[in-house]
């Protein structure tokens, strides 16, 4: 076999662009796939949290006796057994509460030897409260006498962020137009379809096995130890497969430290995992924000000024939620080009659900603001100077090498070319002046398009003193590659990222590739997965790794046939003349003969990327990202006046992706991202009634379903990021952030109404458009 | 502790006799006493489909069924769909199109979509998009889940 | 969740009533509504669960005489693809179409959907309009005894009936419609399905001569249970379906109406989609 081969010439062809496959989706489809939420360990014990269900109250006493003595139960526990042990933002949350705050408040857990007697024992806490008056929104929160929720704040003010570039005074003189609104939008949730889960377990020695969902296993041990009270490096991370996370699991939360505390005191595994109802009101939600944006231009056309004001419910506790304004900033100071700029950020704690990260971080809810300012500016500019919508986009749009006024270096920009494939692929402008015109008509069902964009961070965000992911490859003796890396995999598939980056490199079968990375004993360091950053930081980290092990490959074969080692490549399994491809030796013999030898030459190599990125700072004055990218999606939408409902047809999405990896890949994440922004747009919405969530269930929580979906044209546009692997930029958030505003300029676009307050629900926009009716006549 | 019955019913093609409590779907059935964990619980209420397995030939939601009600009857869960090792074609069209990210919802999904084009091996696009409405997916937007029922479809036209 | 102490699966209805008259039965169908409903804590099984699905002849569709009868056990999907109802009421096809998700139509069955009474029981609604009754049975005295109810008064309350906790709801009855029949339904919700009825609405009637009659209206979610819209049906009986008319109807529908506010929808959300739906049901029955 290898004699008749050895005659033959292997062409080099590359897998970048191309669809690869998920390694762990055929396990998945047949069912066979362990998540989390399947797992049972031996002697495993089920625990079930006891919520406060009101939001804001004092416990006068909890009676746990009757809890305690039920058969099956082996642990109940209440605040009193978790004292000073904190967790959270600004470790203003702790796994178990002394002092209800909000709805969801861990006020007691059981563990038991099932979930029906866990349950059952729940019933049996005794526990008296005395309600406090409460606070349910950020302005009643800063009011003279409001209740207090933290004690350490009495002010109610939590975070508080700020940025300020230019003469704001001088740049509204000059303005010849400024809009000013105010946008608020609502509370929404991820809804990930295997429910929170957690599972502790603890060795005899004292060390912390946690079987997690979490996004972040490396930081996530430097969280969880204090709410444990143990030491960061006596904890190990297991990340089996999880359904989905968009977010959600970037935080430790109290049932994560609830399960570990009562798997300390029993001596056995302790699960705990919510039913749907428990992870709609205890999951974090994206963080709701009232936005008092004013936005500045001449009558050229020219963006003089953005200003931003910002207003956050931070619930009862501080997680990532009120952090958005960092990323909030990067758009009101960067969407498009702004020469002066405003921006505030407060977070007031309040008794609501408070928070987390989610998939847009900030930028979902800036951008339905910036994005609708600038479709209002694009139609005042048309309407009194004639100047073009598109032509007005272009004139702001950077272009590569710009710089905004926070230093985002713009190194390759292709904002322009997204705006202009996307309006020329939608004929949008055309269509925009027809559904304009018959705005005026009769008819029941109006038709509409609408045009946004955005920029976000595509390399990262250095948010973290760190932002790098460590990765670990070996070859072994039968060529088959084994890489070990940092990054997480929450079904975005960074597993097929990187085993096509490493087969790129070292020219071995896809399935050639086995891909490590659910345990943090294992795993070198990685800030997480989040900011759109795996595969721009992962897919670098794997493929500088498969380059180390593929010059110390080539090096030894160099030796071996007596040649340089840039004469050589891997191609197909075997080391090849690079100019010709002939075949020099079948890869695995080369590895044998490498390790078989007197001195062993063995393939392990490793490699830690950090991107060139700068730390956020507290001035938010760096390059926070190692790239940025714009997005640009226009939407095409049926408006029935009489029912309100929305009907999105179509949308077309351009996007810079840098470069295209794996296609199959990078189109589902279009897809789902846009699902996301749609639902947030259309129909979901946590509503809430003093601090109660009313719809915890997906009967009246509606996220979207097949129907639902429009017809959708992706445009790839390929900057080619100098930084990025092969020249690819991050993309999993823009789908999501730019979706919605585009959505509410073609629903303007059909009924003159402009909808500040998503969701667009069919009441919201019947009742929109009666009352404008109504007054009108 | 609520009474026990016997109940005997076809499983994945194999005879299953098994006593159970009154009180038990389906669901808790399968993944609790039977480890056929491939059937999801996602929602408990019927509203989102990950737990979809198909009864006498109609697919339903096995969290609101009451496993009493099996007597006699003839199941397929996602368990049951492959043959030796080789995927179904449904499966197969999944994994080939991308339609799987985190995978969670996809046992209740395959189900659904290989009952439809049984039911309608000559389905269109919007007909898929109705009969697969009570199937939620929080990551792929649908699109590559109806594109793999497509070519599905398209295999068998 | 309460313990079961017993449990049967008749596959007669003699077997069935028997156990029925001994009390203290949760009665078992398609299990879509009663399992969540059980899980949450809003229901509490009895000391007996008794399964329905095997009685024989009890998922029955036929024609007897003039009557087209639905037996209680009859899924939705049943219905949505039987010959008799397609061709003799397709608005009742048309509703089960947009029950739920397949999966529920599948499982769930009419006699379920009647029985648990919601005020926004989609099957409700189009049953209303043909003047379906409904068949109660019990064991009485030794014998299987059957009391007819028409649809309309039988509903007393959200989740209540007429039906004593002895009856079974055998079948659900309407004479087959005449052939000048035409009948619509319409519910909100921007998805086609998997939507509880923020409004739901039912008209039928026949169109003889150019003029509309025998005319009923039927209003889901809109009042404490499903109802007639006894206004809008007088405003319409015997009436050429003008503009004018048409106008009329609008208004005293939203007479008949009686919504409220809850987490849905508000009440002028529900009145005014039943004014729209009136509206765009009797363009649809102009139009036929």
């Amino acid at each position: 076999m290898s004699e008749q081969v050895a005659f033959q010439h292997i062409e080099k062809k590359s897998l970048i662009g191309t669809r690869i496959k998920k390694p762990d989706a055929p396990a998945k489809a047949i069912g066979k796939t362990r998540y989390i939420n399947d797992m049972v360990l031996p002697q495993m014990l089920y625990a079930k949290i006891l919520h406060a269900g009101r939001p804001h109250a004092e416990i006068v006493s909890i009676d746990t006796s009757e809890a305690e003595k039920l058969a099956g139960v082996y642990a109940v526990i209440t605040a009193k057994d978790v004292p000073d042990l904190k967790l959270g933002f600004v470790k203003d949350n702790a796994p178990l509460k002394g002092k209800v705050r909000c709805e969801r408040d861990e006020v007691a857990a059981v563990a038991a030897e099932s979930e029906a007697i866990a349950a059952a024992a729940l019933k049996l806490i005794k526990v008296v409260y005395k309600d406090l008056p409460g606070v349910f929104s950020p302005e009643d929160g800063l009011k003279e006498g409001a209740p207090i929720i933290q004690e350490r704040f009495p002010d109610n003010k939590s975070l508080r962020f700020e940025f300020k570039h230019g003469d704001l005074e001088q740049a509204e003189k000059d303005s010849d137009i400024i809009l000013d609104d105010e946008f608020n939008v609502h509370y929404v949730t991820h809804c990930c379809m295997g429910t929170s889960c957690a599972i502790a377990d603890f060795d005899h020695n004292g060390k912390l096995t946690i079987y997690s969902q979490t996004q972040y296993p490396y930081n996530y041990k430097m969280d969880l130890a204090p709410a444990l009270g143990i030491d960061p490096g006596d904890i190990r991370v297991i990340q089996p497969p999880t359904g989905g996370s968009f977010g959600a699991k970037l935080d430790v939360y109290p049932f994560e430290p609830v399960a570990a505390i009562l798997a300390q005191k029993t001596g056995r595994p302790v699960k705990i995992l919510f039913d749907r109802e428990e992870e709609f009101i205890n999951s974090p939600t994206r963080q709701p924000a009232k936005m008092h944006v004013r936005t500045g231009c001449t009558k050229d056309g020219v963006l003089t000024f953005r200003s931003a004001d910002v207003l956050m419910d931070n619930g009862a506790y501080t997680s990532w939620g009120p952090t958005v304004p960092v990323i909030m900033m990067r758009t009101v100071s960067g969407h498009y080009r702004v020469p002066v700029v405003d921006f505030k950020g407060q977070a007031v704690y309040t008794n609501n659900a408070y928070a987390g990260s989610f998939r847009g971080y900030g930028n979902v809810q800036m951008t339905y603001a910036t994005a609708q300012h600038m479709d209002m500016l694009a139609e005042k500019l048309y309407d009194d100077y004639g100047l073009d919508p598109i032509a007005f986009r272009l004139k702001n749009a950077q272009e590569s090498g710009e710089v905004t006024p926070q230093k985002s270096f713009l190194r390759e920009c292709a904002f322009a070319e997204c705006i202009t494939t996307a309006a020329d692929a939608s004929d949008y402008v055309n269509k925009l002046k027809k559904y304009t015109a018959e705005r005026a008509t009769d008819d029941r069902y109006k038709r509409g398009i609408g045009l946004a964009s955005s920029i976000h961070n595509a390399g990262g965000a250095k948010i973290h003193k760190s932002d790098g992911c460590g990765t670990m490859l070996k070859v072994d003796d039968y060529a088959r590659v084994t890489v070990i890396t940092g990054a997480s995999e929450i079904g975005q598939g960074i597993d097929a990222v990187i085993a096509q980056i490493v087969s790129e490199e070292l020219g071995v079968p896809v399935e050639h590739v086995t891909l490590v990375n659910n345990d943090s004993d294992l795993g070198p360091w990685d800030v997480g997965v989040h900011a759109s950053r795996t595969t721009f930081i992962a897919g670098n980290g794997a493929r500088r790794a498969a380059i180390k092990a593929k010059k110390q490959i080539l090096a030894a074969a160099a030796k071996q046939a007596n040649v340089t080692a840039d004469e050589l490549d891997l191609r197909g399994g075997y080391v090849v003349q690079d100019k010709d491809g002939a075949v020099v030796i079948k890869l695995d013999r080369m590895l044998r003969q490498m390790h078989f030898q007197p001195v062993p030459d063995v393939v392990m190599v490793s490699d830690y990327y950090e991107p060139n990125s700068e730390p956020e700072g507290k001035d938010h004055i760096s390059d926070h990202s190692a790239a940025y990218s714009h997005a640009v999606h226009i939407a095409e939408v049926i408006v029935d006046t009489y029912t309100g409902e929305v009907k999105v047809e179509k949308v077309t999405m351009a996007q810079d992706v840098g470069r295209v990896i794996n296609r199959m890949g990078l189109e589902a994440q279009m897809e789902g991202g846009l699902a996301f922004g749609l639902g947030f747009a259309l129909s979901e919405e946590m509503l809430f009634e003093k601090g109660h969530l009313k719809n915890p269930s997906f009967r009246d929580y509606k996220v979207p379903t097949a129907p639902d979906m429009p017809e959708l044209d992706i445009h790839f546009i390929e900057s080619d990021c100098a930084e990025g692997p092969y020249g690819a930029k991050g993309i999993a958030e823009l789908p999501t952030i730019v979706i919605a505003p585009a959505i509410a300029n073609a629903v303007y676009n059909a009924t003159g109404i402009r909808f500040f307050n998503p969701p667009m629900t069919p009441e919201k926009v019947a009742h929109a458009i009666w009352d404008k009716k109504r007054t009108a006549s | 502790m609520s009474v026990k019955t016997k109940l005997n019913f076809t499983l994945n093609s194999r005879p299953v006799n098994i006593e159970v409590p009154v009180d038990m779907t389906v669901l808790n059935l399968f993944r609790d006493f039977l480890d056929l964990k491939g059937t999801k619980y996602a929602c408990g209420e019927g509203e989102c489909g990950a737990c979809t397995i198909e009864v006498d030939g109609k697919t339903i939601n096995s969290c609101l069924m009451m496993a009493v009600d099996l007597q006699d009857r003839d199941v397929l869960t996602i368990e049951g769909l492959q043959k030796g090792n080789m995927l179904h074609p449904m499966q197969q069209a999944f994994v080939d199109h991308g339609a799987v990210q985190c995978g969670f919802c996809m046992p209740g999904m395959i189900i659904q979509a290989n009952y439809l084009v049984k039911q309608n091996p000559s389905l269109t696009r919007e007909e898929m998009k109705r009969g697969l409405e009570g199937n939620i997916c929080r990551c792929t937007g649908y699109t590559k889940v109806l594109d793999a029922v497509a070519a599905v479809v398209g295999l068998k036209g | 969740m309460s313990d079961i102490k017993h449990y049967i699966a008749p596959t007669t209805l003699e077997q069935a009533l028997e156990t029925l008259a001994l009390g203290r039965v949760t009665i078992l169908s398609g299990g879509t509504d009663l399992t969540p409903q059980v899980s949450v804590g809003r229901r509490h099984f009895e000391d007996t669960l008794m399964n329905i699905r095997r009685i024989e002849g009890l998922s029955q569709i036929s024609m007897q005489g003039d009557e087209i009868r639905i037996g209680g056990s009859a899924t939705v999907s049943d219905i949505r693809y039987h010959d008799l109802i397609m061709k003799y009421a397709p608005l009742l096809c048309e509703t089960a179409s947009h029950f739920a998700s397949e999966q529920i139509r599948n499982a769930a069955s009419i006699g379920g959907n009647i029985c648990n009474a919601s005020p926004a029981g989609d099957m409700i609604i189009p049953l209303l309009v043909l003047g379906a009754s409904v068949e109660l049975a019990s064991w009485t005295k030794g014998v299987v005894q059957t009391r007819r109810i028409p649809l309309d008064e039988f509903f007393t309350g959200p989740g209540k009936t007429l039906r004593n906790s002895n009856e079974l709801l055998a079948a659900v009855i309407f004479k087959k419609p005449s052939a000048d029949f035409v009948g619509f339904f319409r519910k909100s919700g921007p998805r086609p399905a998997l939507e509880i009825s923020t409004v739901s609405l039912g008209i039928g009637g026949e169109m003889k001569e150019g003029k509309f009659q025998h005319v009923r209206v039927a209003m889901g979610a809109v009042g404490p249970t499903p109802l007639r819209g006894r206004q809008t049906e007088a405003a319409l009986e015997g009436q050429k379906l003008t503009r004018t008319i048409i106008d009329h109807a609008v208004l005293a529908a939203q007479q008949d109406a009686s919504p409220i506010d809850d987490i849905r929808a508000t009440k002028w959300y529900r009145n005014h989609l039943v004014a729209v739906f009136t509206e765009e049901l009797l363009y649809n029955v102009c139009q036929n």
